[in-house]
């Protein structure tokens, strides 16, 4: 395996538009079927693997149902006030 | 008020409800913790949340259903978050945006040194805690980026519309924020005493 990658930038970004699903399938199943003989790629795909996983169930919160509720009200005395406000203004003209 | 009112009236009120039900809520929990990552308060977050809520409702007959609801959704909330929770800039945020936007003064700029000295067995290792606090750590437009990313896995051209970019720019800045992230961890990683034999430089 090699210890070096000469283009480890190049690959770096390949491996990382290859994670967020940019990549072409070809890059892809190129890359997959040579990683393993270039170590810095390896341990750069595995690096790139474990901060998303890591993101992914340490960054995340639910929205509070309280906040759901004074959304639901907010919209409610929107929907109120025009409905009250249309007749009015078909009166008034 | 006239512009905005007239979207709602163009709906009636039961297709103005169920579209709310239908588009917004399912992606309320993603807008409250994009929100929360940005502000760093909860309280905040509940009126961005809120404020841009109303604010998509107002414009409810311009949308289209069966288009993308989350990614309209998250445009308008990053809109929000620039102009009225940056203005009451609580601390380091302002610094912060100064110093993101000269970092990208031009995508010609050099590239950074992208080889972190962080192995996938240190992250695997840290604590959520430690996580979240990189993440807050970052510059707030590094953060919004990697959150559209990877934790909403929005695409590059979603994202692109998201920040107003071009999409050059949503690619280089994702790198440079993952670069910057992986420093921060590596840093961390290094003062907690993680396991730090490093990648050959």
């Amino acid at each position: 395996m090699k210890t070096n990658c000469s283009h480890q930038s190049d690959c770096l970004k390949l491996i990382q538009r290859i994670l967020d699903k940019e990549a072409t399938a070809e890059e892809e199943s190129t890359f997959l079927a040579n990683k393993d003989q270039c170590l810095p790629c390896k341990e750069g795909h595995e690096l790139e693997l474990a901060l998303r996983k890591a993101l992914k169930s340490s960054c995340h919160s639910k929205c509070p149902s309280s906040l759901i509720d004074s959304i639901r009200l907010k919209i409610s005395s929107i929907l109120l006030l025009i409905l009250l406000l249309i007749p009015l203004f078909c009166w008034f003209i | 008020m006239s512009t905005e009112t007239s979207s709602v009236i163009a709906l009636t009120e039961s297709q103005s409800r169920s579209l709310f039900e239908k588009e917004f809520v399912p992606h309320l929990d993603a807008m409250y913790n994009f929100a929360l990552r940005l502000t760093n308060d909860e309280d905040d977050a509940h009126d961005l949340v809120q404020d841009t809520c109303m604010r998509a409702f107002r414009f409810i007959g311009s949308f289209e259903p069966g288009t993308y609801a989350k990614a309209w959704l998250f445009r308008i909330l990053k809109n929000n978050f620039i102009n009225d929770y940056r203005k009451k800039s609580r601390g380091p945020s302002k610094v912060e945006f100064e110093w993101v936007e000269q970092s990208f003064a031009g995508d010609d700029d050099p590239e950074p040194a992208f080889q972190a000295d962080l192995k996938a067995e240190t992250v695997n290792e840290m604590l959520g805690d430690e996580i979240t606090t990189a993440i807050q750590a970052l510059p707030v437009d590094f953060r919004m980026i990697i959150i559209l990313c990877d934790l909403e896995e929005f695409s590059y051209e979603e994202m692109a519309k998201i920040l107003n970019i071009p999409i050059g720019t949503v690619r280089s800045r994702l790198h440079r924020a993952r670069a910057f992230l992986k420093e921060t961890l590596a840093s961390y990683a290094e003062k907690k005493g993680y396991k730090t034999d490093m990648l050959s430089a």
